[in-house]
Parts: structure tokens; sequence; C-alpha cells
């Protein structure tokens, strides 16, 4: 008999495990238990055997895995398809998906066809006194968050962006596999995937980076200045300034940012050794993540980052280049 | 009285303002160093119906009309205020022809300058003095079938990128004896002179024009002979001085977001200097002034749509809010601090285009003689 | 061919600080705050118009709004739409993405004829995404997100180009199919002071409960399975925090966020 009551898409292309669909497992592990409740992972696709181990591994009680021909390639209405029967058969209390191209797409469909909420780019999940999934969503741009529910319908769906849950530690699977018949015909693909691009990621200017890392008076020489833009190669990002910097002539003039400089809107921004001043943050405040690294605990840019590290930026910048080039290579 | 705009004025602003932010944004310090028009953005602005907003449908332009065409000079002047000195004088041409010419030389002038293949000129201002038109002394001689034009127009807008100008040259004695004609570049002796180089509305060539012996056919004589004083006053006072005042309102607008942007953002004594009493001052100043300039400039679009004459209005529109915007560029440099003296914030630039709408499209104190006239004339 | 456009009035960005919340009925009081296309909408739009241009046909809009949006939808017509049809009734107010699609969907079903439906991926204020692939749900056609290209084929089929994570992928279907555009789908044309007046002349329809057969308990408020339990305005303040350990701790832990975020 079927026990689990949080199921977790496990969003796979081609056999590899998104890592959102693991990090929601984690997270779904973490509410169950207190509930006494078991989660399952729900796996769709073609040869499907490794990512089901690795699901296993991750501490899933029970993985079901559709694996299928017609499944090889994601199409929204044949994989809605196949989980909708599922979900239909066993019922689960609470299914989760990753905000992904994938899972947003399948997410919605899958809502549609269970007539049940679902609450989309979730940034956290909470399970409530009464065992109902609390989902916060961020809107209006972000300035606004609600604590959404879906008291009334099953399952209660969330979509959670990635990198928002941590990835679970792996251990001794002792889950079971559950295989599925499933029940598809040509016609339920309703389109065909030509072809797959992976893209090169570009240098940009400034205003269109999405990664910006900025350097201040604190870097303190030209030569220093190259751990700046070493950080910014190895995160393909644009490089950035204070006006110490610029007129030390270590960064350009259209490098400036700040007040009578430019105002930029990058996802991340990681200033080095810059303290904080008012005309440079109003420069960067659109940026999504902050993240600030200098050497004075009381400079004023610590009050305004996501994440801070207090230390010698000599020391820290090569080790931090250094392990953003292991995950890359 | 009804204060709202409609649905059409709102989204016409809504286009403009999108139109001038992506367009014009990008050019604007090539402008500030060269003082040279962008004539790639002529087409573009043609297209988008800004050229031709006063033309009448029949001769390519929408006809939207005059309070539709100071929103869209206001828009443009938010952004970059040369470009509305520019196109301002290009609609003064538009009216000239509009009002004076015949169909012949409506059907052939008027569409160019509405898809924006060239840009109008009227040439008024003789070296004799622009407040003196009386004292123009450009002459036309009539000899045959053609008026012989010599002489000098200068401080003339958009001199150096338009195939034809209105100028306005003696063919008789005193006041009466003005006539007006359209000439184009290309008759032998007709030619663009120096070009001037102004301390701010940089992006709007001025420069002279130069007649020698340039003969011009009897069938471009717009209006009749004598009417040209007449032509002269009418397009200034229906269209010149209301199209500098939309200029200064696009100053105001800018000056007013400049002080305020700062102002918000930039602290002393620990707090932004928002919260200071004299900072306020300044930014209330300057929004009333701004407000009532609008008032006064868009009352003039709405008697001008309806017909209602408005000489005295139109006077002191221009008059007020060419002063208006200087005053307040002034006001927000002091909001700036040090910081409002230094080339690269741009209150400075406001501060040097709104100098230069106070001379240009009739000087202020030829407006206040017209208000005192009418004033004087008030309580009898 | 035969377009649909969805479009949605939102509040203007510019005016987000003026924003306030009721704390009695924990609802956004967005009075005051002008409406604009959505921005993702009027891509689609722009594609929408950009289609017809290469193989005629003709181009509507949708949208569920109150009356309010009428400007909004002008707005769409001046773009180059050729009608817009509005739906709006009380009974829709309160409604969440899932009754909204099944309102929108049954007012497509009376449409006599469609090959496309465009929608933008997401709106600027709900964002939920949702409504896009709810709509081809209960329309049981197809749909595909994350569209950044459309072509046609001379077959009848489109070939369409959908951004997954870290590249794209060009997928082959048949209309008739709903597509979410993203933002590097095009630049939505200006809108030409001749538009304005064109646009005057053309035909919005609005449509009310009436006009469609809806099942009661799907629509509105009643309709709508995710509710509300808190809405808050957070204070502006960053996280602030800072990371425990000597260098290479710090530098360990910054990495390895910043790979799980996707950075490297």
């Amino acid at each position: 008999m079927v026990q689990s009551k949080i199921w977790v898409f496990a969003e796979q292309r081609n056999g590899q495990l998104a890592e959102v669909g693991i990090e929601l497992l984690g997270k779904a592990l973490e509410l169950a238990r207190p509930a006494g409740w078991k989660v399952a992972s729900v796996l769709a696709g073609q040869s499907l055997s490794g990512p089901c181990e690795r699901l296993l591994s991750f501490g899933a009680d029970e993985v079901f895995v559709a694996d299928h021909p017609l499944l090889c390639s994601y199409c929204s209405q044949s994989y809605a398809k196949v989980l909708d029967n599922l979900i239909r058969e066993h019922h689960p209390e609470v299914f989760l998906l990753g905000a992904t191209a994938m899972g947003s797409d399948l997410g919605a469909r899958l809502a549609a066809r269970l007539r049940t909420g679902l609450s989309a780019h979730c940034i956290d999940l909470e399970l409530s006194a009464e065992k109902k999934l609390l989902s916060v969503v961020p809107g209006w741009g972000g300035n606004v968050l609600a604590r959404i529910y879906s008291p009334f319908t099953k399952p209660q769906m969330a979509t959670v962006m990635p990198g928002v849950f941590d990835m679970p530690r792996e251990g001794n699977g002792r889950g079971r596999v559950i295989p599925l018949d499933v029940h598809l015909t040509p016609a339920d693909v309703t389109y065909q995937v030509l072809e797959i691009n992976r893209r090169a990621v570009k240098e940009n200017g400034l205003e269109k980076a999405e990664v910006v890392i900025a350097g201040g008076a604190g870097i303190g020489s030209k030569v220093d200045w190259q751990l700046v833009e070493g950080l910014s190669s190895a995160l393909k990002g644009a490089v950035g300034g204070t006006r110490p910097p610029v007129d030390e002539n270590w960064a350009k003039e259209d490098q400036m940012i700040g007040q009578s400089g430019r105002t930029i809107h990058p996802k991340l921004y990681i200033g080095v050794g810059i303290s904080g001043q008012m005309h440079h943050m109003v420069g960067i405040k659109g940026a999504d993540l902050i993240v600030a690294i200098n050497q004075d605990p009381q400079a004023p840019i610590f009050e305004l980052c996501d994440l801070g590290l207090v230390g010698d930026f000599k020391e820290i910048l090569p080790l931090l280049i250094r392990a953003i080039q292991d995950y890359k290579a | 009285m009804d204060f709202k705009l409609t649905e059409r004025e709102e989204l016409l602003r809504k286009t403009v303002r999108e139109f001038a932010e992506k367009e014009i944004t990008p050019r604007m310090d090539v402008m500030e160093e060269t003082g040279e028009f962008p004539v790639d953005l002529l087409r573009k602005m043609g297209d988008m119906g800004i050229l031709g907003v006063i033309t009448p449908p029949e001769y390519g332009g929408t006809g939207m009309g005059n309070l539709a065409r100071i929103i869209v000079l206001e828009e443009m002047g938010r952004v970059c205020p040369a470009i509305p000195m520019a196109i301002q004088v290009h609609h003064m041409a538009t009216h000239a022809l509009s009002k004076f010419g015949n169909e012949e030389q409506k059907k052939k002038y008027l569409p160019p300058l509405a898809k924006g293949e060239t840009m109008g000129v009227v040439a008024v201002t003789d070296p004799s003095g622009g407040s003196d038109v009386a004292g123009i002394k450009t002459s036309a001689k009539l000899e045959g079938d053609h008026y012989i034009l010599n002489g000098r127009k200068c401080f003339i807008t958009n001199s150096h990128f338009s195939d034809f100008w209105v100028v306005i040259a003696r063919t008789g004695e005193g006041g009466r004896g003005l006539s007006a004609f359209i000439v184009e570049k290309n008759f032998p002796g007709a030619k663009p002179g120096r070009k001037e180089n102004k301390v701010g509305l940089r992006g709007a060539n001025t420069g002279e024009l130069v007649f020698q012996n340039c003969p011009v056919p009897k069938a471009n004589l717009l209006g009749h002979e004598g009417e040209g004083m007449n032509i002269a006053i009418t397009n200034i006072a229906e269209t010149g001085r209301p199209g500098m005042a939309s200029v200064a309102l696009g100053i105001l607008n800018a000056v007013l977001e400049q002080a305020v942007k700062f102002a918000n953002e930039r602290a002393l004594y620990g707090k932004p200097i928002n919260t200071l009493q004299a900072i306020q001052w300044h930014i209330a100043e300057i929004f009333s002034d701004l407000e009532i300039a609008r008032l006064l400039v868009y009352r003039v679009g709405w008697m001008r749509d309806n017909n209602i004459r408005c000489d005295i209005e139109s006077a002191l529109a221009k008059q007020y809010a060419c002063e208006a915007a200087a005053r307040s560029a002034r006001k927000a440099i002091e909001v700036h601090g040090s910081y409002g003296i230094m080339k690269e914030y741009p209150v400075q630039r406001l501060l040097r285009d709104a100098l230069v709408t106070i001379p240009a499209g009739g000087t202020g104190e030829i407006a206040k003689l017209v208000m005192a006239r009418h004033a004087l004339n008030m309580f009898k | 061919m035969q377009i649909l456009v969805c479009l949605k009035p939102v509040p203007d960005p510019k005016h987000w600080s003026r924003l306030g919340l009721d704390p009695k009925t924990k609802t956004l009081i967005r009075d005051g705050i002008p409406n604009i296309i959505n921005p993702l909408d009027k891509k689609a739009l722009e594609a929408a118009l950009q289609l017809r241009e290469k193989e005629g046909g003709e181009v509507i809009t949708l949208s569920m709004a109150p009356p309010s949006a009428l400007s909004v939808l002008r707005e769409g017509l001046a773009m180059g739409a050729d009608r817009s049809i509005l739906l709006s009734d009380a009974a829709f107010a309160g409604s969440d993405a899932l009754a909204t699609s099944y309102i929108m969907a049954t007012a497509i079903k009376k449409m006599a004829h469609y090959d496309l439906i465009l929608c933008g991926d997401q709106t600027l204020d709900g964002g939920t995404s949702l409504v896009s692939a709810q709509i081809a749900e209960f329309l049981g056609i197809p749909n595909l997100m994350h569209v950044s290209a459309i072509e046609t084929q001379g077959s009848g089929a489109f070939h369409i180009r959908s951004q997954i994570e870290h590249g794209s992928m060009v997928v082959e279907v048949m209309p008739p199919v709903v597509l979410s555009v993203v933002k590097e789908i095009n630049e939505p044309r200006y809108i030409t002071l001749m538009d304005i007046l064109k646009a005057e002349k053309k035909e919005i329809e609005i449509w009310s409960s009436r006009d469609l057969s809806l099942d009661e308990p799907w629509v509105g408020l009643k309709g709508s399975p995710s509710q509300m339990v808190d809405l808050l305005i957070p204070e502006g303040k960053r996280k602030m925090e800072i990371l425990k350990g000597d260098p290479p701790e710090m530098a360990g832990t910054l990495a390895d966020r910043l790979h799980r975020l996707g950075y490297c």
C-alpha cells in the first residue's frame, strides 16, 4: 500500500536529476517527519534506474517510476496525464515541484486537471498545526510576501525556486521503488522536441550584467584589483567600482557605480573592500542578492547586504575563485 | 471647467514618453558635445506622427491639434529639451504653410515636413534685430516672374537641416511692406551660413541663412505682398510662443525630477536632505512653478484648438514658463550643493537650456509689452 | 491566422512605492496607481502582430478585468490589435489563477476558431505563471512556456523556441496551441499618433457572466482553491546573514551557495 503523503516531482532530463527535486525531497522529509508522514519522489522519463537509486540514497521512502519510451522527452500533456492518473489513484496530501521551466509548466497543467490550488515560486514552506501546507510567495516584484494555503482541495501543490532549500545529505536508502504501468499512445505526445541548445554565457556591460563584482577603496592597489577581476571572470560577470578605484585608475570611468555613476539591477552583486557609502549603495539597491566582503565588521555595507563575509579579501578571494572553478570543472 | 486630459491625450503622453526615453536618451551625450541635431531621428519622428501633429490629415499629418502638440513637446523636453526646440520650429513652418499657403504650396511642402524628409524653418530675425520686425532689411525685389532676395537671417533654428525655408523679406516700405516667401535651399544664391555655438539646447542647430541675388518664383510668395508682418506675428503668437513654452515645460519637469531624486538620496547630518525645511521650500517652489507653467501653456493649447484668439495668454505662457524654467533650474542646482556645478550632473545643463529659451521665439520684454498694452486697456 | 492575445492590466511599477496594506482585510490598497499592460503581455501582442503581418489574419485581445481596464485595452488596439474583448463581472472578483483560467477558457470556447493563444509568461503583480498552461488544460490543447521565438512552417506547424535552464529547445507543434512568451522574444513597437486615432474606431466588447456558460462554484472567490492567510510588506531590509568561520570556510560556504543558485 502506498504510504507517502508528500510527493515530490523528481525533474530530470536525459537521466540527469535536477537538483531542485532533491532539495525539495530534503525539505519534504523535514516537514513530513513531525507529522508522521512519509515522502515519495515521482520520476517520469526513460531509463531511470540511475536517478532512482540517487533518490533512494537521499532518503525517499518511496520512488514512483514511470519509465516509458513515450516519456523520453518532456511534453506537458503526456507527463500531466501520467501524473494525474497516479495522483487520483493514491491521493497524496501535498505535491511539490521545482519552479523550473519544466516544473512551472507541468505543475500548472496538473493543478488545472486536478482542480486544485498551486502556490507558485515559493520561497518557503511550512506545515500548519492542522497539517496543511503553508507557502510563502513573493509578489509585486518581491515588494510583498503572501502566505497562501489551499485547505479544501487535494493535493496541495506548490512550486519552489531552486536553491531555496539546502541539499539533504546522502545516506543508506531504505525506501522502495514502485514501478508504474504507463498507458500512453503517440497521440498523447502533442509536440516534438527537435533540438536542444546549451547557451554560452557572454560577458555583458554593467547595465545588463546579471552578475556584478565591485571593488572599493579597500582593494588598495592595482595589483590587488586583479583579484576583483578574477572573481568576476570566474562568475562570468561584469566589473564595477566606486569612485576611489576609478580615481586611482584601477577601474575605468564607465565602471563606476553610484549616485553620479550608474544604477544597476544585477541578480548577484558582490562588493569587495567597499564600505557601503550611500551613493554607491543607491546604485545597487535593485540587486537581488548582495554579498559583502570587508575587513571592517562595522562597515555600513553589512547592514545593507544579504550575505556578509568579515575578513581580508586577499585571503578570501583566491579561495573563493578556486572553489568556484572547482564547481565548473 | 474640465482640467482632465482625455484618454487620447494620456495615451499620447505615454507613447511619446516611451519614444523619447528609448530613442533620444542614448543620443544626448553626443548632442551636448557636438551641438548637432540627430538627423536620423527625424524620419522616426515622422513615422511616429510627432512631426505632423498639427498638419491637417489631407497633407500627411494627424491634425491632432495644439494641446496634443504641447504634450508631445513637453514629453520630449523632459528627456532632452533641445529636441523639442528643433521640432517646435519645424511645426512653425507647418503652421505658416497651412494657414497662409495656397493649395499647390500646401500639397508640395506640407507632406515632406510631416514625414520627416526635411526640417522646417521660419526665418524672421534679421541682424537688425528679431524684436524689431518692422526694421527688417532683407529685401525681395520683384523682377519679372521672380523676387530677387538679398540679405541675411540669423539665429535661425534648423538652418542647416532644411530643404526649404519660410523667409520674411521687405517688398515695400514700413511694417506693411513685408512679405513671406518659401525659399528652397537649391535656389541659386541661397545657402546656410555660419553655425552658432549655443551654451544650451545644444542639439538644436542654430545658424545663419544667406541670400545673394536669390531668385524666388512668384508662385512661392506665401499669402499676399504686405502680409509678411501679419504672418510673422501670427506664427509666433499661435505656434512659436506655445512651442518654446512647451520646451520650458519639459525643462521644468526634468528639473523637478533631478532635484527630488537628489534630495531623497543625499544625506547630511545622518538623514536625507529632503528632511531639511530649506530644501523642502526649494522643492515646493520648483513644483509650483511647474504646475503654474503647465496650466498656462495647456490653456493656450486649448484656446487654439477651440479657435479662441490667445495672443495675450500665449505671450504670458511663454514669458512665465521660460523664466520659471531658469529660476527653477537655478534652485535645483542649489539643492545639489557642489554637485550641481559639476558637469557630470544634468542640472547645470538644464539651467543652460533654460537660459536659451528666454530670448528664443520672442524675448520676455516683448511679451511683457504685449501684456502691458492689454492690461492698460482693461478698465476703460 | 486567428490569434488571441491575453492582456492583463497591472499597476504601473513606477508607482509601487505608493502600495499600502490594509491591515484589516489583508488586501493591498491599489487606489490611484495607474495601470499598464503587463510588459510580457505587450510582447505577446507584438509577436501576434508580427505573425499577422507575415501570415494575414486577425489579432484579438482578451482580458479579464474590471471596467477600469478599458484604457489599457485601447492601448492594445493602438498597438495594432483588430478588436478587444473584456470579460468583466463582479462575480469574477477574487478569482485566483485557476478560476481566472477557467473563465478565460470558457470565453475562448465561444470563438469559432483560433490558431494561437499568446500570453506573457508571468505578470508583474501576481506572478504565478499559471494562467497560460491552465487555459491550455481547460481547452485540451498543447502549450509551451518560456517562448523566445515563433516560426511558421509551410506545413502549418509551428517551430517554437522555448527556454530551459542554461539553454533552449526547439519544438514542433501543430495549432491550436497556447504559447507564453519571455522578454527576449521581441521589442514591442511604438504606438504612433496615427495608431492612436485608428484605435478609437476599433471595437471593445464587454462580456459578463451572462454571456458565458460558467459553472458557478468554479468562479470568483468561491472558485479559488488558493487562499491568502497573511500578507506582509517586508521592511526592505536585507537578510544581513554574516557567515561564520575562517577564510577557507567562508569562501567554501559562499561558493556552495553560489553554486546552488546556479552562478557556477
